[in-house]
């Protein structure tokens, strides 16, 4: 569904990324791990067309992603729910949930797909008049991704979702997650809360200075030496 | 007693000018975030046309609205387009100041070079005719431009918290990536709002050219008045413009009248200045300006 | 210049002798006294009058370029202060009788004043909120101006005594005003290069490119923004006394017209802001232009100046925004270089010293000595949130601190308080001086003051410096001195491994580079306590061990050090003490062994299924 294929991107005269090549299969959970800086939140940033790789291919579904602009990558179906949050805070949850829906194959129908969203957030239901700046970072982080559902994405990408959050409603973002890989949605996750990530991952990439070092199942990659030493601590 | 009721009336009325020519700064500073230094010269320039045509066509000011419209946001778009946009990601920010302060120098000087130093009034039939409203004297313009400046106000209002594209508009304003990541066209959207904002100083001509006759440094002069208006009201938000604009006339007015005619401005570039000190997001505004 | 590093400081400081002789000078001097020998050659009033504007503009916007392009508080209210020269000298020379030579000074020192009054409170507005503040200033002073007749003469304006001679500054023929304006030129350049080559210089730009970092090196920003505003308000009012006398006429819309600060501003822009000559080859690249279409097209080219003005001015912005001097600068020093007394191909290939020397000798490493810092019960809310709760620690002379917590715990925001940038709502930082007692400072450049270094998550390089000038500003803490700034940098620059890209621009350093660009910043400061937020992260295996070692190396010097890592691995190896931080609240501390095994921590890190799986 989704190949990245030997990209290098990074910021000005900074290269982030040295050749990085991933793929994800419709229907995947895909996560990626990685230390700060070691370049994950580049990764989805270049492929959701923030950024323009330097070399290398992005391809989704057969078409060449890598030059489009952020805005045209979404168009397809491609929808990152960003690094912390990134609401829109002067406007209301609706409102934050309506531009969700603005791409083009997303709007017709926007009603009844929030109705469907907001089954899965019943906290969000409540909040739907408040504006985004008035919610708890919890709260915030359901709304980014049921923002992100208003997309209607096909692929689903998340930047650290977990982040500064209290555990338990880490592990309710968790359930989130696994209730949308149950609706079908292909899931490209990056987190830094190794252990879980990858107990949810079909598969998992290691990234280390902008380069993958260890690609395998979650269940495998769980169980590596390496993975172990530096990421779990153990 | 009556004087000051007369004052107030001249106050709001003027506060409905100053409205009409800061509703445009404020919407790009709120959106795009640029200052644009030249918006007064894009007045200027909107004055003459409306000259210009009503001279040429022999049509009533008020009619060169329409086409001043769709040429100011032709005009505005392009602005944005081709000066501003590559201008966005600079590393110093200052260069976008530049570019519209080179815009303003070259424009004012430009109708210099075309028009001279002399004063064009532009007539319009009726447009100062009086009109009495219990014991108070006011010009037919004058309500017309308080009225426009109303209703310039709900319409933008409306635009932007009912249509796709006005909430486009916002979420760009709001968070620039995010907005992307919606599949907002950031740079469309920076290139419809300036467009917007021009247009409104091109329906602002119209109402100001048969008022007051132009030169090419009228812009200046009223330009530093809307920057007063849109800094006291919040940079960025459009009834914070309004309601700034009703306060600078009202002081313009009484000040005026009370204090010394040629201490009005004086009296509020002093409440400018304190606001951009002490409070520089302005009555209603959200933006940072400290920051 | 690069070769004389290594070689004792008494012998490498240039004579001025030696200056001249380099092309780069003996060329510039020659051709700066063309703007006085091309009119005395050509002899025509008009020309006369073309070079006289030049000299007078190239020195304001010279003088403009300190505070505008060095300090990067673009000011678009210069007229206020060539105002203030231009009617302090001509009523004090009206009522008094007094020479403008002593009224100019009169005119400096009340221009610094005001200069001074109106940048103070201006300085926290950035960008164009300062630019808009300071036309207001100046719309301000003009209406006044017109207003006060009794003082000013109001609209009809003043007129400076008609006595002619060198003590009057006034003149029937034109030369020599030419050399006074000449005189002010060279005045006003002579300055902008000695503040560009010394600390003030160094501070300013500094301050423009990252104001955060400039306060963590210990520049007292705001001082340093003020100096910089007084330097330039005095000469642009000294040059507004002469040109007063010049034209022999003052009147308060020609004296504080926005026009004139905009076209000021422009000349500096066109030329290359924040270059010492660039201000200087604007002007001349757009006056001449203008000044002579204006004598050729005479009333029918009303606007015309301004015209060109602004387009050249767009024009430069969108297609050489550094100015005229960035595009010329390299190609034209390359020329130079080949002329008597450049440097030659040969010598210019010889780079480096020699190999790095022998790690120096570690004294035995002493144990943790007395405590140098204390913080007592932090608090600090962001709206609805607590970011730190109740956190207190100290911190003994050489002891390594760490500081663990997964992101968003609210580590940076705790060091951020013991560093000054941020205000606690309640608890104290206090630090031990040299002096023997406790401080409690407020701001950041305070802190720095005490000794406390600290660098930042997201590095601040100063982008447009190079790497030996980033670590020369926090050198300048300890070494006012240029050269030996200079020469100290350099020492750190080597022994941070940054020695081959002392010349690159920090802009074009990988993350890593300037992660450590960052820590050799801090570490020229000699600081006494190290704050160091997150710099192995992102860095490969290998660097974070070069990172370890250097950070016991720092410790063994005596340093204490407190250090934020997201990794545990890293901090559990340097660490004498661990503090893990969770949600603004300390969750465990001691001795890193113990801390891991900590089910809190554990949990914080892994989350409560790991615990489960794992026990």
């Amino acid at each position: 569904m989704l190949l990245v294929d030997d990209v290098s991107a990074g910021y000005g005269e900074v290269t982030v990324l040295h050749g990085i090549s991933i793929d994800v299969q419709p229907g995947e959970v895909v996560t990626i791990v990685g230390a700060n800086g070691a370049g994950k939140t580049t990764l989805l940033r270049t492929i959701a067309g923030l950024i323009r790789p330097r070399s290398g291919t992005i391809t989704f579904e057969g078409r060449d992603i890598g030059h489009l602009a952020a805005h045209d990558t979404v168009d397809l179906g491609v929808t990152l729910v960003p690094e912390a949050r990134q609401l829109f805070p002067f406007m209301t949850v609706r409102d934050n949930l309506y531009l969700g829906a603005f791409r083009k194959d997303a709007r017709d129908g926007m009603e009844k797909r929030l109705g469907e969203v907001l089954e899965l957030f019943p906290r969000v239901r409540e909040r739907l008049d408040q504006l985004a700046n008035s919610l708890s970072g919890g709260e915030q982080q359901m709304v980014a991704i049921a923002r992100g559902l208003m997309a209607n994405p096909r692929l689903m990408m998340f930047d650290e979702p977990s982040l500064g959050l209290a555990p338990m409603i880490v592990k309710q973002v968790f359930e989130v997650i696994e209730e949308i890989v149950g609706m079908g949605k292909t899931v490209l996750l990056v987190e830094q809360n190794v252990f879980q990530t990858l107990s949810i991952a079909d598969r998992g990439y290691v990234l280390e200075n902008g380069a993958v070092v260890l690609a395998d199942t979650g269940a495998a990659l769980l169980k590596n030496d390496h993975v172990r030493r530096a990421y779990l601590g153990i | 007693m009556d004087i000051f009721i007369q004052l107030v009336a001249n106050g709001l009325m003027l506060g409905g000018l100053f409205a009409m020519i800061s509703i445009g700064l404020t919407l790009i500073f709120g959106i795009v975030k640029v200052i644009n230094f030249a918006h007064g010269e894009f007045l200027m320039v909107g004055m003459y046309v409306v000259y210009l045509l009503t001279g040429w066509l022999d049509l009533h000011p008020y009619v060169t609205a329409v086409p001043l419209i769709v040429l100011f946001f032709v005009l505005g778009a392009a602005i944005q387009r081709f000066i501003i946009q590559p201008l966005l990601d600079a590393e110093d920010p200052h260069v976008q100041i530049f570019a519209t302060v080179g815009l303003s120098t070259a424009m004012i000087n430009l109708a210099l070079l075309v028009f001279g130093a002399d004063l064009r009034t532009t007539t319009g039939i009726g447009v100062r005719a009086p009109v009495h409203i219990g014991g108070v004297r006011l010009l037919f313009g004058q309500i017309m431009m308080f009225l426009s400046a109303v209703g310039l106000v709900l319409a933008i209002h409306l635009f932007l918290t009912r249509t796709f594209l006005g909430r486009a508009i916002r979420a760009v304003a709001q968070n620039r990536g995010a907005a992307a990541l919606m599949g907002v066209n950031v740079n469309k959207i920076y290139i419809i709002t300036f467009g917007i904002g021009a247009a409104c100083v091109g329906l602002a001509s119209a109402l100001v050219a048969p008022m007051y006759p132009v030169s090419p440094t009228i812009g200046t002069y009223f330009v530093l008045t809307a920057f007063v208006v849109v800094v006291l009201g919040g940079m960025g938000s459009i009834q914070g413009a309004f309601l700034g604009a009703m306060i600078i006339g009202l002081v313009d007015s009484l000040s005026g009248y009370y204090i010394a005619p040629d201490l009005k401005e004086v009296v509020y570039f002093a409440i400018f200045i304190a606001i951009l000190i002490w409070r520089p997001t302005g009555l209603l505004g959200l933006g940072k300006g400290s920051e | 210049m690069t070769t004389a590093a290594s070689l004792p400081a008494a012998t490498r400081r240039k004579s001025v002798a030696g200056r001249l002789g380099h092309p780069r000078t003996y060329v510039g001097l020659a051709a700066l006294s063309l703007l006085v020998l091309v009119p005395l050659g050509i002899n025509d009033d008009f020309i006369f009058h073309v070079f006289i504007t030049i000299c007078l503009y190239g020195a304001l916007a010279t003088a403009w370029n300190i505070v505008g392009g060095f300090a990067g508080q673009l000011s678009l209210g210069h007229a206020i202060f060539y105002g203030i020269g231009a009617y302090t000298s001509t009523l004090l020379l009206a009522s008094f009788g007094l020479t403008p030579w002593i009224g100019m000074f009169a005119g400096a020192a009340i221009a610094a004043m005001v200069g001074a009054a109106i940048a103070y409170p201006c300085f926290r507005l950035r960008g164009p909120f300062f630019v808009l503040a300071t036309i207001a200033f100046l719309e301000v002073i003009r209406l006044l101006s017109l207003h006060f007749r009794g003082l000013t003469g109001g609209a009809v304006g003043l007129m400076p005594p008609l006595r002619i001679g060198w003590e009057w500054m006034i003149f029937r023929e034109r030369e020599p005003s030419l050399f006074i304006a000449f005189g002010f030129l060279c005045l006003c350049l002579l300055v902008a290069w000695w503040i560009r080559n010394s600390r003030f210089g160094f501070y300013l730009v500094a301050i423009r490119e990252r104001d955060d970092a400039a306060q963590a090196a210990g520049i007292n920003t705001v001082a340093f923004k003020l100096y910089a505003i007084m330097v330039s308000a005095a000469l642009t009012s000294m040059v507004g006394s002469f040109h007063a006398m010049y034209l022999g006429f003052v009147e308060p819309e020609s004296m504080f017209s926005l026009t004139f600060s905009v076209q000021i501003a422009m000349f500096a822009l066109i030329g290359g802001i924040g270059t010492v000559f660039g201000p200087l080859f604007g002007t001349l690249l757009v006056v001449p232009v203008t000044e002579l279409a204006r004598g050729w097209l005479g009333a029918q080219a009303i606007g015309l100046h301004g015209f060109v003005y602004g387009t050249v001015l767009v024009l430069i912005v969108l297609f050489m925004p550094g100015g005229l001097v960035s595009k010329f600068d390299k190609p034209i020093g390359r020329l130079l270089e080949r002329l008597p007394g450049g440097r030659s191909p040969a010598e210019a290939t010889v780079e480096g010293r020699a190999p790095l020397l022998e790690p120096e000798v570690v004294a035995e490493r002493s144990a943790p000595g007395q405590v140098i810092l204390r913080v007592d019960s932090l608090y600090k809310r962001f709206g609805g949130l607590v970011v730190t709760e109740n956190v207190g620690f100290e911190l003994k002379q050489g002891q390594v601190l760490g500081i663990i917590g997964p992101n968003g715990a609210g580590k940076t925001t705790l060091f951020n308080q013991i560093s000054g940038f941020i205000r606690p709502d309640a608890g104290s930082v206090a630090v031990l001086g040299t002096d023997g007692a406790w401080h409690s400072p407020r701001a950041p450049h305070e802190y720095a003051r005490l000794g406390i270094g600290r660098t930042f998550q997201v590095v601040q390089p100063f982008a447009a410096m190079t790497v030996l000038e980033n670590i020369m500003v926090g050198a300048f803490r300890r070494h006012p001195n240029a050269a030996e700034a200079r020469e100290a940098a350099l020492e750190v620059a080597e022994r941070m491994g940054l020695w081959a890209m002392r010349h690159t621009e920090a802009r074009n350093l990988t993350i890593g580079g300037q992660k450590r660009l960052e820590m050799a910043r801090v570490m020229a400061l000699e600081p006494r306590i190290l704050l160091l937020d997150e710099v192995m992260a992102g860095l490969n295996a290998a660097d974070v061990k070069k990172a370890v070692e250097l950070v016991r190396d720092i410790r063994d010097s005596g340093v204490a050090v407190i250090a934020i890592e997201h990794v545990m691995q890293a901090i559990m190896s340097i660490s004498d003490e661990v503090i893990v931080i969770n949600a603004g609240r300390v969750i465990a501390r001691g001795e890193p062994a113990t801390v891991v095994r900590d089910p809190q921590v554990i949990e914080a890190y892994l989350g409560q299924d790991y615990v489960h799986a794992a026990s």
